[in-house]
């Protein structure tokens, strides 16, 4: 019984970064664990649009009932999520680049970050939202509104969606030759062939220096800083 | 009826807990574990908070068990060939004497949602509740505190949830642009 | 004592939430397991805040507008609390099993006493 879960997309004789192309169906079947289900499709599809409104009606309209940014921006992570679980983890990624997903959580703190230095700038302290009605004439409660869904919806939808990203492409693999573990995990602790041969226990993967776009994980490329000694 | 509705939330809880704690298979737990954090999301809204009770049913319902999926999709999953745990009985041992503390110094708290206790602290409590609206223009109580009172907390969580994306990818040692 | 034990039948769930997640954080052999222990504890936690704010008979802390001041509703305060809790939680979470994967991805086993044979034995 195989978990209903992602493709991993590692890399097989697709070209290094090119996890577009792959196929639900790799050619390595120990490494995918993706299930095409027809019922899961379905009803992902036929959820999705109510979940995502439902997702922003919340984050609009946290100040007058029960919601807010907090649960709106994790309702629009899960919808994601179930997306990605529905039809693959490649697919999604290719709707959702890296540059979105960065986008919204640095975008997100950023935005927040900036409406409460405006209050400093006029000698307030920061985040002093009756400073808005003073000068500006704009009611307090925008102060509040500009924060929450311009600030914590995008971090939180944001870094909840990349993290589900990063956790899919798993470790950073150079050259990316594993071989699938089919080793059942406990039973070889005996194994000699471990893959770690520096003393900090981590795999020698990274070996050089060369700028390629791994399809393990988001594009990647292996600098100089990035072997094993960057703890 | 609210008195029945509590006591099978309470019963689906602790059954759901202790489901946990022993069943074997790691798929088994995590599914228990959604179920269990549905009912702490009933239990939540039950007590009278709504945004609580939905932010745990969103995140821990639905985040945490997809990226606990993940993890075992990722990892392995080694079928066992027995239902329940082995009991680590000196563990139990302890963790039994700690419950036993713990439920001693219980009957010493107020009884649970009695008015007018030491939680209920009138003069914090009611200044926030006479003038959220006045001073934000909020009605939710809970987003003018959270936005409004004590929005540098909030800032300080975001920029926390957002060092723990940079940490995973320092973890897993990814780069998300590359130089070209 | 049945009907003070009754009276604080939250409490005694938040104690024994606490004492199951602890349980299995430190009994469990495999390491998921463990995050998932540490998760239950959290929410044993969240729920003796949450316990906290709760007034008998009250109402959740919307207030409308036209309030009448005399109507009992939950401390809004604990709520804030818990709320960012959780979601710190599912970052924390979310670190853990990078860790996690990692760690598979170095040793290839999650249990845990295999693990620490195998870091004994470098």
């Amino acid at each position: 019984m195989s978990n209903n879960s992602n493709d991993t997309g590692t890399g097989k004789e697709s070209a290094p970064g090119d996890w577009t192309t792959d196929s639900p169906m790799v050619s390595n079947p120990a490494e995918s664990t993706y299930v095409e289900s027809q019922i899961i499709m379905t009803t992902v599809r036929a959820v999705t649009p109510f979940s995502l409104t439902y997702g922003l009606f919340l984050m609009f309209h946290g100040a007058d009932s029960p919601g807010g940014s907090f649960q709106g921006g994790a309702i629009i992570a899960a919808t994601v999520l179930m997306i990605a679980f529905a039809f693959g983890v490649a697919p999604t990624r290719e709707w959702l680049r890296n540059r979105t997903v960065v986008a919204l959580a640095a975008g997100g703190t950023a935005a927040f970050a900036l409406v409460g230095l405006v209050p400093m700038a006029f000698g307030d302290s920061f985040l002093a939202h009756p400073l808005f009605n003073e000068e500006f004439g704009i009611k307090t409660k925008w102060g509040l509104e500009a924060i929450e869904v311009g600030g914590v919806a995008p971090i939180v939808a944001g870094v909840l969606v990349g993290l589900f990203f990063v956790l899919a492409a798993g470790m950073f693999r150079d050259g990316d030759t594993t071989e699938p573990r089919t080793d059942g995990g406990a039973a070889n602790h005996n194994r000699t062939d471990q893959p770690q041969t520096d003393d900090e226990g981590s795999p020698t993967a990274s070996t050089g220096t060369e700028a390629q776009t791994d399809d393990t994980g988001m594009p990647a490329e292996d600098t100089t800083a990035g072997t094993g000694g960057d703890r | 009826m609210t008195e029945l509705f509590a006591v099978v939330l309470f019963v689906f809880v602790l059954v759901t807990a202790l489901a946990t704690a022993t069943l074997r298979d790691v798929l088994g737990v995590v599914v228990v574990f959604a179920a269990y954090s549905l009912g702490m999301a009933l239990f939540y809204a039950f007590l009278l908070a709504p945004d609580v009770a939905m932010t745990e049913a969103a995140i821990g319902a639905g985040v945490t068990t997809l990226l606990l999926l993940l993890t075992l999709a990722k990892t392995v999953r080694t079928t066992p060939d027995q239902w329940l745990e082995r009991p680590n009985l000196p563990a139990l041992a302890v963790f039994g004497a700690l419950f036993v503390v713990l439920v001693a110094t219980v009957v010493e708290f107020p009884a649970v949602g009695e008015p007018g206790v030491m939680w209920d602290n009138p003069g914090v409590t009611q200044y926030y509740i006479e003038n959220a609206y006045e001073d934000t223009g909020v009605e939710n109580a809970v987003t003018a505190v959270l936005a409004g009172y004590r929005g540098f907390d909030t800032f300080g969580e975001a920029v926390v949830v957002f060092s723990a994306g940079i940490a995973s990818l320092i973890v897993l040692r990814q780069v998300v642009f590359t130089r070209e | 004592m049945l009907e003070t034990l009754a009276n604080r039948y939250t409490y005694i769930l938040f104690a024994l939430l606490v004492v199951v997640g602890l349980y299995m954080v430190v009994a469990s052999s495999n390491l998921v397991k463990k995050i998932i222990g540490l998760n239950i504890f959290q929410t044993g936690l969240f729920l003796f805040f949450v316990t906290t704010a709760f007034v008998d008979g009250g109402r959740s802390p919307v207030i409308p507008k036209e309030a009448d001041a005399g109507a009992a509703f939950a401390s809004p305060l604990p709520q804030v609390l818990v709320l960012t809790a959780i979601v710190v939680g599912v970052a924390l979470t979310a670190v853990a099993l990078a860790l996690v994967i990692r760690i598979y991805d170095a040793y290839g086993t999650l249990e845990e006493e295999t693990l620490r044979e195998v870091r004994t034995d470098e």
